[in-house]
């Protein structure tokens, strides 16, 4: 019993980092109608800059988090207004193949960068863990899902609570409306861009002291993205939070119960389990 | 004579919506039949049932004696009915003849012969000269009748037109008239969407009139132009509008 | 039939050309374009003429290779013949994965693709007593070609390679050319460009949309058959990894989808540059492919070929 709510605990805690990542795909897609192939890449950016503020200046990657958001914000709208914006009326398989370029892009730019080394971001409590009764927690995972709910959390706030937030919520609900009520859809598209990229960061800032850092981590993180944005249903930030802690307890209990090696393969099949029999998702409104 | 299109009691929901509630008439085959009425009163939900993009929510709807519900749009068209589209549809990266093709081949298995029975109706509808142009490349006038020449190639029974002469101008809109009844002498019976009165009492032996996706009146063109519900449905009750 | 010659000239051109040219090494690039020219032409089947965008191809080009393999390495059935037997493999399974996902429209669609492929990867990475997991499987040697008691070939250069090859390359081609003049064709472009416009006009459209699929499929697979013997090792990622679908679909999307010259000339283009970049980019030589098809996307969206096409139509229109 306590191996089980151990492995469903850890699978919730990673969870959060799925879901981070999961919201910023879901926010671009519900503001611009984008599917951005590429957000495993920003992930895979901010783990790098986590890597290296630790390794040159030892700031601690849960610290760091605060200035690899706002570096990875500025990344996100720079490639929103040189790329992105360019194809918003394109043919969505158009769109599709820019995002997939552009991760190609960036992650074998980063094997020229940085190598295909393996990197390994250590601190002194990499290893230790927390007991709650009987089952133990990793820490720098505890760590992470605290900080993911503050995100999450004051991500909310921020949709729900202000003027910009708004806007946002508007431009992704009717884009023309919007703009008829005087919204600057293109600053939302900028924003929304930015904002999903930050929150790519903000996850890779958190799991770069779990995960073995390299340039083609990228993808395993966007495949495991757009299975918790699907679950949820495309344009819910609601639905990517439940969506990624529920991927995360059955990647965890999959690997528990069934084997190791199996639990991407539960994962995929339930995402197209999903995609045929409920596409919209859990929570998702269907769009066309 | 048995009528060739029969809809009886059709009503069709979207959630809670009713676009269309207990709607019935028949089409006797070689006439043309107008559907009527203001914006929104359910005319395309109902050529989409019929045509078999969604079946009907309740009742039925029979093409020459047989029951329709539920048949694939692709099945429908072989069965002899096609039908046009409110916004045009064109199949923009081919050609102005590789379109009517595509309608052509619904009879036929050999490329050569559609070639042959498309360009027939290229010239039956004035576009043979623009053969070779993209279709994605032409003024709407010629669009609408590009999608004419489609539907019509693929040696159809009885075609619905949805609005085919919506955007056009007063010379273009003559030209489709024309066409309709020249399509009428040749035996295929029609269904047409309109909201150009005159076009609709030049073209129509008979009317059906939608409201809020209710029938709301049935007749030849005299009666309908002279029934007083028809006109407040259009205009709204403004207190005794004269008709 | 003009046409039909401006494909023959070059393609005997090509047969002639191990006369004059031996370096083992030029005769491997010609074999790699070889490989790529047939999956560009496989893909465009589904992907340029129906405009499914399969990111998933992967799966039959690996179900192609380690079928025939598996055959040969394991029930000693000769490629000639295994190949076959792994075709019809991916073709099956091709058509029921067509049958369940083909309701799915655009994105959706490509998402499903790549997850199918995921899952077939996944599925022979851990399905080892069969597969061998992750070490892969080494090729034996292949057993001399025989018609009765001439040998015609014991594979030991890279000659037989080249001229099956492409044999492989001008067979795709000429399907493409096939279809695109058929009724198959006029209706695969026709739910390209519209979908419910071509359903209404007496397409069915899933059991097209399969048709194409099953072509493409069988022609993907046996291209993987045929680069697995070629190489001699195969492993998961290597012939199931979202690396060489991703390859399929740019080689046509530069070249220009839906044309038969397209995933030709992207063909070209690609192997050449990666080729060429190979010694200065090594492992990132597909950091060209990303730049290529973002800039093609942003540029010239219908590829190569289309943008040419579309200059010579303004050309004749006297704009």
């Amino acid at each position: 019993m306590a191996v089980f709510l151990q492995s469903l605990l850890s699978g919730v805690l990673i969870g959060g980092v799925y879901a981070l990542i999961g919201i910023g795909l879901t926010l671009i897609f519900g503001v611009m109608r984008v599917i951005n192939f590429a957000q495993g890449e920003l992930v895979m950016i901010g783990m790098y800059c986590t890597f290296f503020l630790f390794k040159l200046a030892g700031i601690d990657p849960f610290l760091s988090v605060v200035l690899t958001m706002p570096a990875l914000f500025v990344v996100g709208a720079v490639l929103q207004r040189s790329l992105i914006n360019r194809v918003l009326d394109a043919l969505p398989q158009n769109q599709i193949l820019l995002t997939i370029g552009l991760g190609l892009v960036l992650s074998n730019t980063a094997m020229l960068v940085f190598t295909s080394d393996y990197r390994i971001l250590s601190t002194t409590y990499s290893s230790s863990s927390v007991g709650l009764g009987s089952i133990r927690l990793s820490t720098p995972l505890l760590y992470s899902f605290l900080i993911t709910g503050a995100i999450t959390a004051a991500l909310y706030w921020f949709l729900a609570r202000t003027d910009t937030g708004h806007a946002i919520r508007a431009t992704a609900q009717d884009r023309d409306a919007a703009q008829l009520m005087g919204v600057n859809v293109r600053h939302m598209g900028v924003l929304a861009f930015g904002l999903g990229s930050a929150l790519a960061g903000a996850a890779g800032a958190l799991i770069a002291p779990i995960y073995y850092i390299y340039p083609q981590v990228g993808g395993a993180f966007t495949l495991k993205a757009f299975v918790v944005v699907v679950l949820g249903g495309m344009g819910s930030i609601v639905g990517a939070t439940l969506g990624g802690v529920l991927i995360g307890m059955i990647e965890s209990l999959s690997a528990l119960y069934i084997a190791s090696g199996m639990k991407e393969l539960c994962v995929y099949v339930i995402f197209l389990l999903v995609l045929l029999l409920k596409p919209s998702g859990l929570l998702g409104k269907s769009r066309t | 004579m048995r009528p060739l299109l029969e809809v009886r009691n059709v009503s069709r929901y979207f959630g809670g919506v009713k676009a269309n509630e207990d709607v019935t008439f028949s089409v006797e085959p070689g006439i043309v039949l107008g559907l009527i009425g203001p914006n929104g009163a359910g005319k395309t939900t109902l050529f989409n049932c019929i045509t078999g993009f969604y079946p009907p929510s309740r009742g039925e709807i029979l093409f020459d004696g047989q029951r329709i519900n539920g048949f694939p749009p692709d099945k429908v068209c072989k069965l002899g009915m096609a039908r046009t589209w409110q916004k045009v549809r064109p199949l923009a990266k081919l050609t102005v003849l590789e379109n009517v093709v595509v309608g052509a081949l619904c009879r036929t298995a050999s490329v050569s012969q559609a070639k042959g029975i498309a360009l027939e109706h290229l010239r039956v509808v004035g576009l043979e000269k623009r053969a070779q142009v993209l279709a994605g490349g032409l003024p709407i006038g010629e669009r609408k009748k590009l999608e004419l020449a489609r539907v019509l190639a693929t040696k159809p029974r009885m075609i619905l037109l949805d609005e085919v002469m919506g955007g056009l101008n007063a010379r273009e809109s003559e030209e489709i008239i024309r066409l309709i009844l020249d399509v009428k002498k040749r035996g295929l019976t029609q269904v047409v969407i309109e909201h150009d009165m005159k076009a609709i009492v030049r073209t129509c032996d008979r009317i059906v009139v939608l409201s809020s996706g209710e029938k709301l009146a049935e007749g030849t063109p005299q009666e309908i132009v002279n029934d007083p519900r028809v006109m407040t449905a259009y205009l709204g009750d403004s207190g005794g509008a004269k008709a | 039939m003009r046409a039909l010659l401006l494909w023959v000239i070059p393609a005997l051109a090509l047969a002639l050309v191990p006369l004059w040219i031996q370096s083992p090494y030029a005769l491997h690039i010609f074999i790699l374009l070889f490989i790529a020219v047939a999956l560009g032409e496989s893909w465009n089947v589904i992907g340029g003429f129906a405009g499914q965008y399969s990111v998933g191809h992967a799966a039959w080009y690996g179900l192609g290779a380690y079928g025939a393999f598996i055959l040969l390495l394991r029930k000693g059935i000769p490629p000639w013949f295994g190949v076959w037997a792994a075709v019809a493999l991916a073709v099956i399974i091709a058509l029921a994965v067509g049958w369940i996902t083909f309701r799915l429209r655009g994105p959706y669609f490509v998402l499903a693709s790549i997850a199918v492929a995921e899952i077939i990867r996944l599925a022979a990475l851990n399905w080892k007593i069969v597969t061998n997991g992750a070490e892969g499987i080494l090729g034996s040697d292949l057993p001399p070609l025989q018609i009765g008691g001439t040998v015609i070939t014991d594979w030991n250069s890279k000659i037989p390679y080249y001229y099956l090859g492409l044999l492989m390359a001008v067979f795709c081609v000429a399907v493409n050319f096939v279809v695109k003049r058929s009724k198959l064709g006029y209706y695969l472009q026709a739910i390209r460009e519209d979908q419910d416009a071509a359903h209404s006009l007496g397409i069915p459209l899933t059991f097209y949309k399969n048709t194409a699929l099953g072509i493409s499929a069988a022609c993907t697979a046996l291209t993987g058959s045929f680069a697995a013997f070629y190489v001699g090792f195969i492993e998961p990622q290597g012939v199931f990894g979202i690396d060489v679908s991703i390859q399929m679909v740019l080689t046509c999307i530069i070249g220009g989808i839906g044309t038969v010259t397209g995933p030709l000339l992207g063909a070209v283009v690609l192997v050449l540059l990666s080729e060429w970049l190979r010694a200065s980019l090594a492992q990132a030589h597909l950091l060209v492919y990303g730049v290529l098809v973002i800039a093609v996307i942003l540029l010239m969206p219908d590829g190569f070929v289309g943008f040419i096409a579309h200059r010579l139509r303004k050309k004749a229109a006297g704009r």
